[in-house]
């Protein structure tokens, strides 16, 4: 398994990934939809994808000596890798934002979504949506990326839309908490974001692997 | 028993169907898998390698099946098709440094041999290959983890006479060391000078699995060639 990992990273990824991991910092734009740093970090992963399809990746892992199903999984730990590259940086940015900028007037008077633990906990869900509809999407033929693609690009903008207006929904307002205000909810919608993701990503992986066994390549 | 087995093995597609092929390779030799283009061949070979799902029937490599040992069997079996570009951007040494990892008998001096006896520069991207070194790389990958098994789907395609000379002569020299290779080709001069055994396959039915001699014998006439009996089975066929 790490052997496929090394394959994937040194084989399959293009830089282009690894630079998109950079859309972190959108974490720090003032005004601006911050969720849209997660949508293209996995527009970076969709990016690998693309190139990893032109380079026959997927019929070379299969004929090295791993079983079908560990090439799926090697698939989803690169993916993992870089989404959790970028929640880690994320954290890091929510984190100075919610320190030393917490009573910066370009944040305090911001009408979207605020960076705190449940901004982390809705990137982990949009993550886990990449995932079921985009990675498991493509393991429906191993070749096709477009359309699945597309529909999570519609989910992703949807949820997006949705987070960032969310607070100003009556009585919700505490999603959108400065600094440490409403800590334990924040945390306790922060580990739910992580559970939804890691329960997505697992039973997409485990769907993924069925699907893969039945393709013709 | 064979080292190879292939029983019952069946695929439809909407417009072909690979009807229940067997067939068994024998340790140490060389088969040539002939027929026409679309007869079933490469299906065969994706399917005896789960490149492609097989409806039904079994696949089995050195006894052991080949659903639920993978791994193990892939580990001793080497597939080269043709002019596949590979990881067309990364170069020849980053990919040969990846793929060694996966081998606990990879054999570098063997790599480095095959690497020199075909002339491939391994600083080299496959994207700037030409197709008969295209072909000679998939080769090298093929070779250079001591496969006992080799299965070859079109390996002299695109190859110059003195290329496919030097590679015929390397299939003999693999034999010798107990190699056992399924050959599937046009070209079936190539056949004529290195196959113990021909298995014939016409619109995705076995029609002849046995010694290239008894093949000759049975479906030959005086003094035709294996290229001239292929012709005039698939001619006949066709009336």
């Amino acid at each position: 398994m790490r052997m496929l990992l090394k394959k994937e990273l040194r084989l399959s990824t293009l830089l282009l990934t690894w630079l998109f991991i950079g859309f972190a910092f959108m974490t720090l734009l003032p005004g601006y939809p911050i969720l849209c740093g997660v949508f293209f970090i996995t527009l970076g992963i969709y990016q690998s994808f693309q190139y990893a399809r032109e380079a026959n990746d997927v019929v070379y892992s299969v004929l090295l000596p791993v079983a079908k199903r560990e090439v799926v999984r090697g698939k989803y730990r690169f993916v993992v890798l870089i989404e959790l590259l970028g929640t880690a940086l994320m954290a890091l940015l929510t984190l100075l934002r919610m320190t030393l900028l917490r009573d910066a007037a370009v944040y305090r008077q911001n009408a979207l979504m605020n960076a705190n633990p449940f901004f982390l906990g809705m990137a982990l869900v949009l993550f886990g949506l990449f995932n079921t509809v985009f990675v498991g999407g493509f393991w429906k033929t191993a070749y096709g990326i477009g359309k699945p693609f597309v529909i999570y690009t519609v989910a992703a903008f949807l949820t997006i839309g949705a987070a960032e207006a969310l607070h100003h929904v009556p009585g919700l307002e505490a999603l959108n908490a400065f600094g440490f205000d409403h800590l334990a909810l924040q945390l306790a919608l922060l580990f739910l974001g992580a559970l939804l993701y890691a329960g997505m990503t697992y039973l997409s992986c485990r769907k993924a692997c069925r699907d893969f066994e039945k393709i013709d390549l | 028993m064979g080292i190879v087995e292939v029983s019952g093995l069946c695929k439809a597609y909407p417009a072909f169907r690979l009807k229940e092929v067997s067939f068994s390779l024998e340790g140490g030799k060389i088969t040539g898998f002939i027929g026409r283009n679309g007869a079933g061949k490469s299906t065969t070979i994706k399917a005896m390698l789960n490149l492609i799902h097989a409806d039904s029937g079994n696949v089995s490599f050195f006894g052991m099946p080949l659903w639920g040992n993978e791994a193990a069997i892939k580990r001793r079996i080497g597939y080269s098709t043709g002019a596949v570009c590979w990881y067309p951007r990364k170069t020849i040494r980053e990919i040969l440094e990846v793929t060694r990892g996966f081998y606990q008998s990879w054999d570098e001096e063997a790599c480095r041999n095959y690497r020199t006896l075909f002339g491939l520069d391994e600083n080299k991207r496959p994207m700037d290959l030409s197709e008969g070194m295209k072909v000679k790389f998939n080769l090298l990958l093929a070779l250079s983890h001591r496969a006992e098994v080799l299965i070859l789907d079109e390996p002299t395609s695109g190859l110059d006479p003195f290329s496919r000379d030097e590679l015929l002569e390397l299939f003999g020299t693999l034999k010798e060391r107990g190699v056992t290779i399924l050959f599937s080709t046009h070209i079936t001069s190539d056949l004529e000078r290195c196959a113990d055994s021909i298995l014939y396959i016409r619109k995705g039915e076995i029609r002849a699995a046995c010694p290239k001699t008894a093949f000759l014998r049975i479906h030959g006439q005086t003094e035709e060639t294996l290229e001239e009996v292929f012709l005039r089975l698939e001619r006949e066929a066709r009336e």
